[in-house]
């Protein structure tokens, strides 16, 4: 078990290297010249060059990646262009108010999809089988901005509960912002519950099909002790890996939502730094957010070893 | 049963249908002009104008038409480029497997670390934010890798059955297995696959649009409405809703066809 | 006694009936061999008797009868009672019929939790003991694996030991040799006639392989398209088979095999 998780690990680190180094490179191609863009055609070609002295512009490639990777880890961000000051000062604050985002949204949807995939299996079938479906298929549909902006008007402007676009601090009044990121935490997840909700269904209908069911039913169980001693334990590998590659998703949402409801979380400022073309700080971000996807799906594949001990042995679930 | 199954997609059809002919004839004809701003400021919803009027005097129905448009040719024009060039890729790695079968299956898994819109978000600030055909470009390449995953193992697991070894061993070329015996096996897959990818295109199209970086004006999709439509939400909450109720019943009426397809499959396995 | 009479299910999605018509006996004790080409209605006989037909999507009639007790037409809730006490399945593939996330002790001791109140420990000693009796070496680590861990004559011996763990009247052999090798197969024939000897348990062996019957079964049945077309002494049937079905799967054993049995 040990050695399985110490190689999960070092599986991590190596994508976390190519996520990291893939970023790197493409920004190197994109951004063309940062010192030349930041001072203006007009500026003497001395200054441009004293200037990418100053941002290390002049060190090869691979030199720089290095140095960008150490400062990486030991929180030295590089600079950023537009604002002159280290990425992580600007970035430190936005990066805790989005993983908040995203953990409320995440806990929000385990907590609710998983109860309603094992009541939808249970109620599953009859008459109102068409109705849950497409109702399942509607909340899929909206989208989370959309969902912002209903808030936005019904709780915002017609019953004051919060104010979009002015989010509360976090340490003065964390009530108030606690409340602000739980709207957002709703917006973004309903369609992903509704996701969820069907995903966990599925699983235990297939699950429910298996030999080992009819097994159970043969000593003695009956369908709802098979469901809880047997086929859920069985569907919840797969839940776990959905569930860790839905991190991903809520993050790609979370910059849409931080948008409309006016969170200043990482998503919002790197629109802001994109628009800008501030390349440090949005390398930063998106390295910082790929990290946190790689991360969950860590986990989750961590989580269903403990489970599954078939996955132990290192290799794919057949 | 079967008719049961059906259902969602004759009413998922009937809704595409529905708002693909409403659109089309948005293309040529609407009832007022979507960018001529002199119908009155903020008028809600009447007889005259159903989805009311903006801050700029705009008709909203029209406006709607033309932005509904908009967001389904990009997102038709998206999940095309996803589908061809994924299931061009997925069919070679998947059938003849191999190095570049697992070079690009790393590459998979490396693009997955990174959330969709962000890479779209990284390809636009590379080729220039909004234009029309940059977000078809960007939306498009993020879609392959989903594509490519779903067919490669469809062409993977198609790859010994018997029909297809018989099909080799009659001297049938591999160009001639893939498009002729094995493509039409693969769309049964490909097929959900395509209305799952085109609802996302909306979304993402829509998400982006309303981050400002996606279709700016003077070309208007669903999602650009929205974002100027926050801007009044006070005076004129309808803007907002009629579009983004647009949005809902496009994707909903999608996602209907792609349960119902996948209902078929059930069917048939 | 198992006493079945006039068997017919039909399944909703088929047109032909699957079981047209079946009587069967099993006295205590008793070993039968039910034997048919897969489609001849045999499993689905099989699960009538285990109760195991999704009730449903089919419909039957005729009687089953265990000990006097009806099983086809008793309520689910009387059923659950009567599986894993009164009668254990054996099914074909062990790998697939096992839970691949509980561990092997915990499943052979299932019907135990499930109908008895035995403690942890009292359960463990018994399962620990059901090991033993199907022959499963070193069984105290046996019971911390799990199935994946297990070979597969050792899954089917687990899932033996399962199956008579509640020492059951009536043991139910779906095609239980049929996924296995066959020097496998031959150990597993052996425990079967071991168990029925000690413990005088009836049992019901299903194949399509009459050969392994012949080994197993002093009474056979040979099944077609749902219908019985013959009944009786296995080494009668074999010397002077009546039914052109029977002779067809008679020859279909190869002639080296059909020599060295008889």
């Amino acid at each position: 078990m040990m050695k399985y998780v110490l190689k999960r690990i070092g599986m991590l680190v190596v994508t976390m290297l190519l996520v990291s180094f893939l970023t790197f490179l493409a920004f190197e191609l994109i951004s063309g010249d940062p010192a030349r863009s930041m001072l203006g055609t007009n500026a003497p070609s001395y200054q441009v060059d004293a200037l990418r002295h100053e941002l290390g512009l002049d060190q090869p490639f691979f030199l720089r990646y290095f140095k960008w990777l150490t400062g990486f880890f030991s929180g030295d961000l590089g600079i950023s262009y537009s604002y002159r000051q280290p990425v992580w000062d600007l970035i430190g604050s936005k990066l805790m108010i989005t993983i908040l985002l995203s953990l409320i949204s995440f806990a929000l949807i385990v907590i609710i999809s998983i109860p309603m995939g094992i009541f939808s299996y249970q109620w599953g079938g009859g008459p109102f089988e068409w109705i849950r479906t497409s109702f399942n298929q509607l909340c899929m549909a909206i989208p989370p901005f959309f969902t912002g902006i209903l808030l936005s008007y019904v709780f915002g402007i017609l019953f004051r509960v919060f104010s979009p676009g002015d989010f509360p601090d976090l340490y003065e009044e964390p009530g108030a912002a606690f409340l602000h990121l739980f709207f957002g935490a709703i917006c973004l997840s309903i369609p992903r519950i509704a996701m969820t909700t069907r995903m966990m269904r599925s699983t235990i209908v297939s699950e429910m099909n298996k030999a080992y069911v009819r097994t159970a039913i043969s000593r003695g169980n009956d369908r709802r002790s098979v469901l809880v001693t047997h086929v859920l334990k069985n569907s919840l590998t797969s839940v776990v890996s959905f569930l860790g590659q839905t991190m991903a998703e809520i993050l790609a949402a979370t910059i849409v939502v931080e948008q409309v409801l006016g969170i200043p979380g990482l998503g919002r400022f790197l629109v802001l730094s994109i628009a800008q073309r501030d390349y440090p700080v949005v390398q930063a971000i998106v390295v910082i957010l790929a990290f946190w996807v790689v991360l969950a799906g860590t986990l989750a594949d961590l989580i269903n070893q403990s489970i599954d001990p078939r996955l132990r042995l290192g290799g794919d679930l057949a | 049963m079967k008719k049961k199954m059906n259902r969602y997609l004759v009413v998922g059809l009937i809704i595409t249908g529905i708002i693909l002919a409403i659109t089309l004839i948005g293309v040529f004809w609407t009832p007022y002009s979507p960018t001529a701003m002199k119908y009155g400021r903020f008028q809600p919803p009447s007889p005259s104008h159903i989805f009311g009027t903006d801050n700029f005097g705009r008709d909203i129905f029209s406006r709607v038409l033309k932005g509904t448009g908009t967001t389904l040719s990009i997102a038709l024009a998206t999940v095309a480029i996803g589908a061809v060039a994924g299931t061009t890729i997925g069919a070679v790695t998947g059938y003849f497997g191999g190095v570049i079968d697992e070079l690009l299956m790393r590459l998979n898994d490396v693009l997955t670390a990174f959330p969709s819109i962000l890479l779209a978000l990284l390809i636009i600030s590379l080729v220039g934010p909004g234009k029309k055909y940059n977000v078809v470009l960007a939306l498009g390449l993020i879609f392959i890798p989903s594509f490519a995953r779903v067919t490669r193992t469809a062409f993977a697991s198609l790859r010994d059955m018997n029909y297809i070894t018989s099909a080799r061993l009659m001297g049938a070329g591999s160009g001639r297995i893939l498009f002729v015996h094995m493509l039409p096996n693969v769309l049964r897959i490909l097929l959900p696959a395509i209305t799952i990818g085109f609802n996302n295109a909306v979304l993402a199209e829509a998400s982006m649009s309303f981050l400002g970086i996606g279709v700016t004006p003077p070309d208007a999709s669903l999602g650009y409405m929205l974002s100027e439509a926050q801007g009044m939400l006070k005076a004129g909450p309808w803007y907002a809703i009629f579009t983004g109720l647009s949005i809902i019943l496009l994707v909903f009426g999608v996602g209907l066809i792609g349960e119902g397809l996948q209902a078929e499959n059930r069917e048939v396995v | 006694m198992l006493v079945i009479k006039d068997l017919h299910v039909k399944f909703d999605n088929r047109d032909r009936e699957a079981v047209a018509g079946v009587s069967l006996t099993i006295e205590d004790g008793e070993i039968l061999g039910l034997v048919g080409e897969s489609g001849s209605g045999k499993s689905v006989t099989a699960m009538s008797i285990a109760g195991l037909l999704p009730r449903k999507q089919c419909t039957y009639s005729g009687d089953i009868l265990l000990d006097g007790q009806d099983l086809l037409h008793a309520k689910r809730s009387d059923l659950r009672k009567i599986h894993g006490t009164k009668i254990g399945v054996v099914f074909q593939e062990p790998m697939s019929s096992m839970d691949p996330l509980m561990k092997v002790g915990e499943q052979v001791g299932e019907a135990l939790r499930i109908h008895t109140k035995l403690d942890r420990q009292a359960r463990k000693d018994k399962v620990i003991k059901a090991m033993e009796s199907v022959e499963l070496r070193d069984p105290e680590a046996v019971y911390d694996k799990y199935p994946h861990e297990l070979s597969g004559g050792m899954q089917q011996r687990a899932m033996i030991a399962a199956a008579i763990i509640t020492e059951p009247s009536l043991l139910l052999l779906d095609e239980p040799t049929t996924a296995l090798d066959v020097t496998i197969q031959a150990q597993i024939l052996e425990l079967l006639k071991k168990l029925n000897a000690e413990r005088k348990m009836s049992m019901l062996f299903i194949s399509h392989n009459l050969n392994v019957v012949r080994k197993l079964c002093r009474k056979v049945a040979v099944m077609q398209k749902g219908c019985l077309v013959e009944e009786g002494l296995t080494d009668e049937i074999f010397l002077n088979p009546q039914h052109p079905y029977t002779k067809r799967l008679i020859d279909a054993i190869p002639t080296r095999i059909r020599k060295e049995g008889s």
